[in-house]
């Protein structure tokens, strides 16, 4: 899935071979478990036949570190191949660390995004922590029952602007700023608080060198389970105390693609920048009145879409929350913030470092992206 | 990169839990023999299997000494060694005494931690439950331990550090690459210290994998461990008065596929040589600056014949080449900060025994002398992929 998705998002990008190979091509990846199936045949083979059933040659084939190596092999990348582990979240942290080794000069372009595969453990889980759904995924309804697991693999390509221009590419969007923080609570729930929460959300915005009224609209995490929706509403209410922001849930289509689920959702947001579309929450029947936000019910809906948000929460107490614009639409350039507590060395360095950059993401057609 | 202030360091490794007993054990390595049996799995049914004297384990491991005892039951030994190391390198780093924040805030403080296998421990325990049993009987209170972001995310919790937590997946290269992670954060201003490093638990499927390989001789030794460093911008560090242990300077990176279209396992010589030269441009020195280098070598001829090779072409033939994992064992997602807690050792002053010397002791074949004192040191490491990192770190100015 993630080695189809990346071609895909070369192809949709038009980069050329020259354009992929060497040292300032980096492949960024985020999962939560990576090639699980791998290590689910292997542990199957030796509780099934003893250590003797166990294939030598499908060992070396194991690891969440792979699927970054085998994006590079195919394209020629030679820059940094990382795979950042961050559970549902996973897919905005590629993406957004992808942008800052952009703006810090570190690769001219960067092959992200995230990718899971559906598999027996995770299933099991999920019902053993009674957060599944018997059918269908009903996020902010009263009475949601849960989440509905999914699978997929979501690749973006961005590119330092000057790249970009070089080539003659059209951008398809800009990646903003991205704000991150830890819960430090529980490691499965989300704070009830959901302070951690409403500072990624804030950041991302402070970074993008915006302010709440020019946020047009806000992917949810959106999960289907009571904890998620409850924190995601206080995010909203905190974070837009004046405007109802509209904000809806793919998962409810897409189900739950747990690592993969913020690429997948990244998509979403670029494809609404291009459309002036939100995408519905469907299934949504009885209004929850401890979650009063501005859902985007069951029926697409126009509106304009220069500045969006894609937020998400997972295992760990992890936060992430990107902002994804209209290319022009944000402040040129993109405002890296200052680091607030340093001096004027560390300040220094940084600008001789940082360079006016608007990475752009070009988008494949994700295996899911019919359903959006 | 800016010059970014170790200020502090957590060890559990197989020579001695704590920042003085791994200083201790690097100038007077314990003698194998002494070791107590394995505790992370059932050894019975090897019994007779010389590779399992291969295996080494962090010894006598207890980690309610460090953490009290409620609340342990349900992580695994992954995070448990994690967290122990979180919670010495905040108290040496001085953030933290008697487990409260007495300098910055819990806020400005985060977590990058690399690991490469996740918790097989857990992964493999509900597995069998599901097969033998039924899935339906697997623990919901492990169940979360088997995602690969668990140890962190724990280690958040138990240390409460919630400017940001990453982990970090990228093999063996991963300790190295959670610096250059926390290098971008701190260039983007989101934490004011970073507890950087990794951790990698020992297990039975973990064993068995290398033994399958056939990757355990006498000279390849598979180990077990968690290193974290607080890592803080330098004027921050100095601003708060901290004690700098050492600097960190440079990090490189490079990914070299194999010409063919090969097999997946790939010791690139180029790729170590690249990620090398480019951590040393980026410290702003040459190769003639580098005292001494705390390499990957593991055991593994194919790796360890490639790796010197890149040291010597970068380096050149009479660089002085130490091999800290003939002490401590491969420890794979934690070997790159294994490697930094030795480096940084020597740059205390700890002189690199006789143990973790690569002999002959340079990249070439005849003898090079160990300098008097150490300043610079290269840390490298090569991964099983085609993936290499360097770091350079220097004595504190």
């Amino acid at each position: 899935m993630t080695l189809a998705a990346a071609r895909m998002a070369v192809e949709d990008a038009g980069l050329k071979k020259t354009h992929l190979s060497g040292p300032r091509v980096a492949v960024v990846l985020g999962t939560t478990m990576g090639e699980a199936d791998v290590l689910e045949d292997l542990d199957d083979a030796w509780i099934q036949r003893g250590q003797r059933g166990i294939k030598k040659g499908m060992i070396p084939k194991y690891g969440s570190t792979l699927l970054p190596i085998h994006v590079a092999r195919s394209l020629g990348a030679e820059g940094m191949v990382l795979t950042l582990p961050a559970a549902c979240a996973a897919g905005n942290y590629a993406i957004g660390f992808a942008a800052d080794l952009i703006r810090s000069g570190r690769a001219d372009v960067v092959i992200t995004g995230a990718a899971e595969l559906l598999q027996e453990l995770q299933f099991s889980g999920f019902v053993r922590l009674a957060a599944m759904a018997q059918n269908r995924c009903q996020p902010f309804d009263l009475n949601r029952q849960g989440l509905i697991l999914g699978e997929g693999a979501a690749l973006l390509v961005l590119e330092s602007e000057e790249h970009a221009v070089r080539r003659g590419a059209t951008a398809q969007a800009e990646v903003g700023g991205y704000g991150l923080s830890c819960d430090a609570y529980h490691i499965t729930r989300p704070h009830p608080d959901a302070a951690g929460s409403i500072t990624a959300m804030r950041d991302a915005i402070e970074r993008s060198g915006i302010t709440p009224d020019d946020v047009d609209f806000v992917n949810a995490h959106g999960t289907g389970t009571r904890a998620n929706d409850l924190a995601e509403a206080k995010v909203m209410k905190e974070v837009f105390p004046h405007r109802r922001v509209p904000i809806s849930s793919v998962k409810s289509m897409l189900g739950h693609c747990m690592g993969a689920a913020s690429a997948l959702e990244a998509v979403a947001c670029v494809m609404t920048l291009e459309t002036n579309i939100y995408p519905p929450t469907i299934g949504y029947e009885t209004p929850d009145p401890d979650c009063n936000v501005e859902l985007v019910a069951n029926e697409a809906r126009s509106g304009r879409a220069d500045i969006i948000l894609n937020n998400s929460l997972a295992f760990g107490g992890y936060n992430a929350v990107t902002c994804f614009a209209r290319p022009g639409k944000l402040p040129q350039p993109v405002r890296l913030p200052r680091p607030r507590t340093h001096g004027a060395a560390g300040k220094a360095a940084f600008n001789s470092t940082a360079r006016r950059i608007a990475p752009e993401s070009e988008l494949p057609p994700p295996p899911n992206a019919s359903a959006a | 990169m800016s010059p970014r202030a170790i200020t502090g360091l957590g060890i559990a490794s197989t020579i001695g839990i704590g920042k003085e007993a791994f200083f201790a054990g690097l100038r007077h390595p314990p003698a194998i023999v002494d070791r107590a049996p394995l505790s992370s799995f059932d050894p019975a049914k090897y019994v007779g299997d010389d590779t399992l004297a291969q295996v080494l384990e962090v010894p006598n491991f207890d980690p309610a000494k460090y953490l009290g005892d409620k609340g342990l039951r349900t992580l695994d030994r992954l995070t448990k060694l994690l967290v122990v190391a979180a919670r010495l390198c905040l108290h040496d780093a001085g953030l933290k005494k008697d487990n409260q924040y007495i300098q910055s805030s819990p806020e400005r403080v985060g977590l990058c931690c690399s690991n490469a296998y996740g918790s097989l421990e857990a992964i493999t325990e509900l597995d069998r439950v599901a097969k033998l049993e039924d899935a339906r009987y697997i623990n919901p209170a492990k169940f979360p331990n088997t995602v690969s972001n668990s140890a962190s995310g724990y280690v958040s919790i138990w240390e409460d550090l919630r400017a940001l937590n990453v982990a970090v997946s990228d093999g063996n290269c991963g300790g190295l690459d959670a610096v250059a992670c926390a290098d971008v954060y701190f260039e983007t201003g989101r934490a004011d210290a970073i507890i950087v490093g990794g951790g990698e638990a020992m297990s039975e499927a973990l064993f068995l994998a290398f033994h399958k390989l056939g990757a355990l001789s006498p000279r390849a030794l598979l180990g077990e461990g968690a290193a974290l460093f607080s890592l803080e911008p330098l004027d921050l560090a100095i601003e708060r008065g901290a004690p700098i242990l050492a600097e960190v300077t440079g990090y490189g990176t490079s990914f070299v596929a194999p010409d063919t279209e090969g097999g997946l396992i790939h010791p690139s010589a180029e790729a170590m040589e690249r990620a090398i030269t480019n951590a040393l441009a980026e410290a702003g020195i040459t190769a003639a600056d580098v005292d001494i280098c705390a390499s990957s070598l593991s055991g593994l001829k194919a790796f360890d014949a490639r790796e010197l090779t890149a040291i010597g072409k970068a380096i050149g033939p009479n660089a002085c080449v130490a091999q800290p994992k003939a002490l401590l064992g491969e420890t794979l997602g934690a070997g790159g900060a294994m490697g930094m807690a030795t480096a940084l050792a020597w740059l205390q002053g700890v002189s690199p025994c006789a143990e973790v010397l690569r002999t002959p002791s340079n990249a070439g074949h005849g003898e090079t002398l160990l300098p008097e004192r150490l300043d610079t040191v290269l840390v490298t490491t090569m991964g099983y992929y085609g993936n290499a990192s360097a770091v350079v770190m220097r004595r504190a100015q």
